[in-house]
C-alpha cells in the first residue's frame, strides 16, 4: 500500500468502551444499533443476575458461568497457555465471583470485573509456578540511527506477502508462539485488546493499570510481534 | 506593513523514531490535528515508515484473527460439579452453626 493510499484510508476508530463490553452471545462485527440494543437488554438481566448471585443463588452462578465461561477461558488460555492451569484459573475465578459478588459495587461492568478477577488469577498462577517463557523483547524492536532513521534499510514490507508464504493456520500459530512469548502482563493487554477488543480504559480497569501504561505496553507489545513475524519471514525486526 | 502570518498547517519534520512512537496514536485516531499532519507528511517523504506501518497494522489485523475455542465440554463439567460441590458444603456448614446456635 502506498503513502497516498494509506493517508486515504479510513483509520479504524477507538474501541469503544461500552461497546467493547462482553454482551452473551454477540458478535463484536454486528450493526452498532442492534449492538447496543442487546447491550441495554444484556445489561437489564446481568442486573438481575447479579442481584441473585450477591444472595447466593447457585442457579444465578450457573447462569453467568453459561454466559462467561467461554471469553473468560480463552483469556485465561491465551495469558497461560496451559490447559490444566486454565482450568484451575477459570474455576478459582467463578468461585471466587460467587463468594465476592457482593463487593462488586458496579463500578464498572460485571465484564470487567470478571476480566479482572481472571487476568489477576492468570498472573499470579504465573507468578506461582516460575515457568516464565518471556524473552528479551530488544532484539526484535525497531531500532533508529542517531538521526532517527530506521537502522536497517530499506524497511521491507511483507504485509502482503505473509498470506502468500504461509496459510491463515501458519500464521495463527507463528502469532501465538510469538505471543506466548510476551511478558505475562503485556500479553494480558494484547489479549484484552486484539482478541477480546475491550477498549483501553476498561482494560486498565481489568489489568490494574492507568490507560496511559495500557497503550504504552499494548504498543510495545505490538512492536515484538511484528519483529517475530519480519525475522519469521527472513528479514530485519528493524 | 504587517508581517505575513505564518501558515497554520505548517508541518515540523518528524524522524522515524519519533513516527514510530505515533503509529498507535494514529491508528486509533488519538493524534492532534498538528500531529497527525506531522505524522501524513513524514509518511509522503519516507517509504521505510510507510512499509513499517503497512507491517505493524497487518500484525494487528493477524492478532485480531487469532481463533477463540471453545471451552472443552469435560472442563465445562468438572468446573460447574466442583462449584455445586463447594455450594453444597457452604450450605451444610450454614445449616450446622445455625443448629449449634439454636441447641
Amino acid at each position: 500500500m502506498s503513502a497516498l493510499e494509506i493517508l486515504k484510508a479510513p483509520r479504524p476508530a477507538a474501541a469503544n468502551c461500552a461497546a467493547s463490553a462482553i454482551v452473551p452471545g454477540m458478535s463484536l462485527k454486528s450493526a452498532a444499533p442492534r449492538r447496543a440494543m442487546r447491550q441495554r437488554k444484556s445489561e437489564q438481566v446481568n442486573a438481575r443476575l447479579i442481584e441473585r448471585l450477591k444472595a447466593g443463588d447457585q442457579d444465578a452462578l450457573e447462569a453467568i458461568f453459561n454466559l462467561y465461561s467461554v471469553k473468560l477461558y480463552n483469556v485465561a488460555l491465551r495469558i497461560l497457555g496451559d490447559a490444566a492451569d486454565t482450568e484451575e484459573v477459570i474455576q478459582d475465578v467463578f468461585w471466587t465471583a460467587y463468594r465476592k459478588a457482593k463487593s462488586f459495587q458496579g463500578n464498572s461492568q460485571f465484564s470487567t470485573w470478571l476480566y479482572r478477577l481472571t487476568v489477576n488469577a492468570a498472573l499470579g498462577k504465573i507468578r506461582r509456578s516460575k515457568k516464565n517463557k518471556e524473552v528479551e523483547y530488544e532484539e526484535f524492536l525497531p531500532k533508529f540511527q542517531n538521526d532517527g532513521h530506521h537502522a536497517v534499510r530499506p524497511v521491507v514490507d511483507w504485509s502482503d506477502t505473509l498470506d502468500e508464504k504461509y496459510t491463515q493456520r501458519e500464521v495463527q500459530d507463528l502469532l501465538a508462539r510469538a505471543l506466548d512469548q510476551l511478558k505475562p502482563l503485556d500479553k494480558s493487554v494484547v489479549v484484552l485488546s486484539d482478541l477480546e477488543g475491550l477498549c483501553d480504559k476498561d482494560i486498565a480497569a481489568a489489568v490494574g493499570l492507568t490507560v496511559s501504561a495500557v497503550k504504552t505496553r499494548l504498543h510495545r507489545a505490538r512492536l515484538f510481534l511484528r519483529g517475530k513475524l519480519s525475522v519469521q519471514l527472513g528479514y530485519s525486526a528493524a | 506593513m504587517a508581517k505575513p502570518k505564518r501558515s497554520s498547517t505548517r508541518t515540523t519534520d518528524k524522524t522515524c523514531d519519533q513516527v514510530t512512537a505515533l503509529v498507535l496514536g494514529y491508528l486509533t485516531d488519538n493524534l492532534s490535528a498538528s500531529v497527525r499532519r506531522e505524522f501524513e507528511h513524514h509518511l509522503t517523504i519516507c517509504p521505510d515508515c510507510v512499509s513499517f506501518l503497512n507491517t505493524y497494522k497487518k500484525t494487528t489485523a493477524v492478532t485480531k484473527s487469532v481463533k477463540q475455542g471453545d471451552i472443552p465440554t469435560h472442563v465445562r463439567d468438572n468446573i460447574l460439579t466442583f462449584l455445586r460441590k463447594r455450594i453444597r458444603r457452604i450450605g451444610m456448614l450454614v445449616i450446622y452453626i445455625l443448629t449449634q446456635s439454636v441447641t
